[in-house]
């Protein structure tokens, strides 16, 4: 109550008495007291004229009694009519009945009020202030008179209203709304905040360059449509300029500023009854420009300082809410890119801190595991994926990677729900935070199709490679049922034409004793087929003795001749007289004759213009070797291919391995020979292997 | 009465020694041959009333033989033989206008058979 009093003691009453405290005092120490209460007066008005507030008193009716001075000019009114203020408009129109209510209930009840109004200024123009009334009590309570303090808000609330605006699009910024809705409440803001304008922001796509609206919410299609598109030219009118300029362009009077009177936008704009055009570049942060910012006005006009403010801050925001909707779709972009990355290659990534086993999963790792991904992955979770036999490798590798950050790498397999297996392949990368926590980046990718496909490689491998052995068990068989089924056809008539002899009459005993005989000779010659068969097939160790390579090779010939035969293929044989024998292992050189001589058939197999003629022929060799080579007619070979000949499954045949050449060349290079292949002059190839002979001191022999 | 003609074409030697024997003994003329060449170039074809004939020759083989005297409208019944018990080659060979193919060794019992076949196809 304390400043209330004071209160009592300053004002000046303009239209009334002065007013005095202490009514029982006498006139001479009243007079005394007046004189003194004059000078304090003076002094206090001088105070009170100054202080930026408005003062006024009520009657305890609530009656305009007195206003300070302030308020007489800040009206521009006089007492009288302030009096009237219930009926005028001293108190904007939409606030009034809020006043009047406030008040009369304040008069009634005798407690003070604090109110929001607009007042009428001199020039019709509102402002915004804080009304504060006090009552006044006399000593037996009643109330003598309210005080009443006006207090000019308008700029703060301008302010708070400003920021406001500021902060909601701020907040639209920050959470992502669509550029479109940002730039749209921005232009409303600047709208309302700003009276009687409209607003727009024009983007600039510099690779046209063209303008493109962002937003122009208040002005119709007609106007908007021709400009969406429109070239980034000084032509076009004041946004081309500041664009191009980097400059705030004002247009006060387009229909009458000399400047812009064969622009693009002059005839637009007067069409819809805009005047003024102003418009300031949105700058990016590197400084070039993203858009303009525009203001139209119907009448002509120029920005104020407030306007100017408003501007500059609401093109800030513009460039934030731009910048930032350009960094989102190139983050969105290359997320879309890394995601189908992702999906095409089956990776996906993670991030784990060991410390509080957060993990952070790609959405593609999500869909590998065929987990929802909105649960939260645990290293639990991840358990109850992987395959049982692989959970001990998991636990490991988890052990391994707590116990300190470094990188690693491993194959497991998981056990989908349906029964179905995956194989992933992992690798991570370990890392230590400042704080020295454990971090582990990494990525796993499911090579599922790469190990199935693995996986049906080895068993077609393994399965042709059955069908090849029992094929060639086949042939075998075949071929010994050839050998021995000759000499068999031979003992077998014999036998039955010297059954006849002696059943003839006389018998014909010496036709009888040749028939026997020949039928020993051909028993003979069964038993050597079996016996040659042993020798070539036989479990025998590798052995090193003297062989006889015309003698090994005769056999051979011999062995594969119903095979030959049946291939049409002419064997001539060109073996040397005079060839020392070498020393090896009889079988496996064996094996190397009967491969070349197979494969030179194979090679005919398709010949039908020449004979099918091999030449085997074996002769010594420059230092103390000797040389078997096998010649053939068949279709030959690409000198490019002839080192791919000796690779392990290479092969030119369809039902072929390609397994013998790479065999037989490792049984002559352990023999420390040579194996080679040579195309013909003619049709076929030539090939041929060179080992040392045993002879005195020769190096030679199998390991 | 003239005894009929058997020729024998095998590569085999201890064949062409010892089935001529046995159809000299049964009552045949026989004459035998190395290779199917051999026997084309003989003046025999005309005479022969059958043919015993090895499937698998080197150079010429039986069927081509075959086929040559096909081309050559000499219809000598044929009798093939072969050391390769192939269960594919005896049905193409006799729907290829064979009387016979005998596995070797075969019976006297399944020569003479196939040899009264042959010849009363003649």
């Amino acid at each position: 109550m304390k400043h209330v009093h004071a209160f009592a003691h300053v004002i000046e009453l303009v239209a009334g008495r002065p007013l005095f405290i202490g009514a029982s005092q006498d006139v001479a120490e009243g007079k005394l007291v007046e004189a003194a209460l004059r000078d304090s007066e003076r002094e206090w008005r001088l105070i009170v004229d100054t202080i930026p507030g408005l003062v006024a008193t009520l009657t305890p009716a609530g009656e305009v009694e007195a206003v300070n001075k302030k308020v007489l000019e800040y009206c521009g009114r006089t007492v009288e009519q302030l009096k009237q203020w219930g009926t005028s408009d001293t108190v904007h129109p939409e606030d009034l009945p809020r006043v009047i209510e406030v008040i009369t209930r304040s008069m009634a009840s005798g407690d003070p009020y604090e109110i929001e109004e607009r007042i009428r200024r001199f020039d019709g123009v509102y402002r915004c202030f804080q009304v504060r009334g006090l009552p006044l009590r006399d000593s037996n309570g009643h109330i003598v008179r309210w005080y009443v303090l006006l207090t000019d808000i308008d700029d703060r609330k301008r302010a708070e209203a400003q920021l406001a605006g500021e902060k909601r699009l701020l907040e639209m910024v920050a959470s992502s709304c669509p550029l479109t809705d940002v730039l749209t409440a921005l232009c409303n803001f600047v709208e309302v905040t700003s009276a009687d304008c409209y607003c727009g922001v024009y983007l600039i796509d510099w690779s046209g360059p063209r303008f493109r609206n962002g937003a122009v919410p208040s002005l119709p299609a007609t106007f908007n449509d021709p400009i969406d598109g429109l070239p980034v030219r000084r032509e076009i009118g004041p946004c081309g300029q500041a664009a191009l300029f980097k400059q705030q362009v004002i247009v006060t009077d387009l229909e009458t500023d000399p400047l812009w009177q064969e622009s693009a936008i002059r005839p637009l704009a007067l069409a819809h009854g805009i005047r003024s055009h102003w418009s300031t570049p949105i700058y990016a942060r590197d400084g070039h420009v993203l858009g303009t910012f525009a203001i139209f006005h119907r009448e002509p006009a120029s920005p104020t300082q407030i306007q100017q403010d408003l501007i500059a801050q609401v093109t800030h925001i513009a460039s934030i809410a731009i910048e930032r909707a350009l960094s989102e779709a190139a983050l969105k972009r290359s997320e879309v890119f890394l995601a189908e990355a992702q999906h095409l290659s089956r990776v996906g990534s993670f991030a784990w801190r060991v410390a509080t086993n957060e993990i952070t999963w790609s959405e593609q790792l999500y869909r590998i595991f065929e987990f929802d991904p909105r649960v939260m992955v645990t290293l639990d979770l991840i358990g109850a994926r992987v395959h049982p036999e692989d959970l001990a490798l998991l636990h490991e590798m988890i052990d391994r990677a707590r116990s300190a950050a470094s990188d690693f790498e491993y194959e497991h397999r998981l056990l989908m729900p349906d029964g179905s297996v995956k194989h992933l392949h992992l690798i991570a990368h370990g890392t230590t935070n400042e704080s020295g926590e454990v971090e582990y980046i990494g990525a796993t990718q499911d090579v599922t199709q790469r190990r199935l496909a693995e996986e049906a490689l080895d068993k077609a491998r393994s399965e042709l490679a059955h069908v090849t052995r029992v094929m060639s068990l086949g042939a075998l068989t075949a071929s010994i049922a050839h050998e021995v089924n000759q000499p068999l056809s031979g003992i077998i008539t014999n036998a039955s034409t010297c059954l006849r002899m002696l059943d003839a009459d006389p018998p014909n005993v010496d036709g009888a004793r040749e028939t026997v005989r020949r039928t020993l000779r051909d028993g003979n010659r069964a038993s050597d087929v079996i016996t040659r068969l042993r020798a070539l097939f036989g479990k025998q160790s590798a052995t090193t003795a003297p062989v006889d390579l015309n003698e090994a090779t005769r056999e051979v010939i011999a062995l594969s001749l119903s095979d030959l035969q049946r291939n049409r293929v002419i064997v001539r044989t060109d073996l040397a007289d005079d060839l020392p024998p070498v020393t090896g292992d009889r079988v496996q050189l064996q094996q190397v004759i009967l491969n070349l001589l197979l494969n030179a058939s194979d090679a005919m197999g398709d010949v039908d213009d020449r004979p099918r003629q091999v030449v085997i022929r074996t002769e010594r060799d420059e230092g103390d070797r000797v040389r078997l080579t096998v010649q053939d007619a068949g279709i030959g070979f690409d000198p490019q291919t002839v080192q791919r000949l000796f690779d392990a499954f290479y092969t030119t045949k369809s039902g072929g391995m390609g397994i013998g050449l790479s065999v037989s060349r490792s049984i002559i290079e352990s023999h420390h020979g040579r194996l080679w292949a040579a195309p013909n002059d003619g049709a076929g190839a030539t090939f041929a292997f060179s080992i040392a002979h045993a002879g005195e001191g020769a190096a030679g022999g199998a390991p | 009465m003239k005894r009929p003609l058997v020729a024998v074409v095998d590569d085999d030697e201890s064949v062409r020694e010892s089935l001529p024997d046995l159809l000299r003994e049964v009552g045949f003329a026989v004459h035998a041959f190395a290779s199917a060449e051999e026997f084309l170039a003989s003046g025999d074809i005309g005479r022969t009333k059958c043919l015993i004939l090895d499937v698998a020759m080197p150079g010429m083989s039986g069927p081509d033989l075959q086929q040559e005297l096909a081309r050559r409208r000499q219809a000598i019944p044929i009798v093939f033989i072969t050391a390769h018990q192939d269960d594919t080659v005896r049905p193409r060979l006799l729907a290829q206008g064979a009387v016979e193919c005998l596995f070797k060794p075969f019976s006297e019992t399944a020569l003479l058979a196939a040899l009264d076949t042959a010849l009363r196809a003649a």
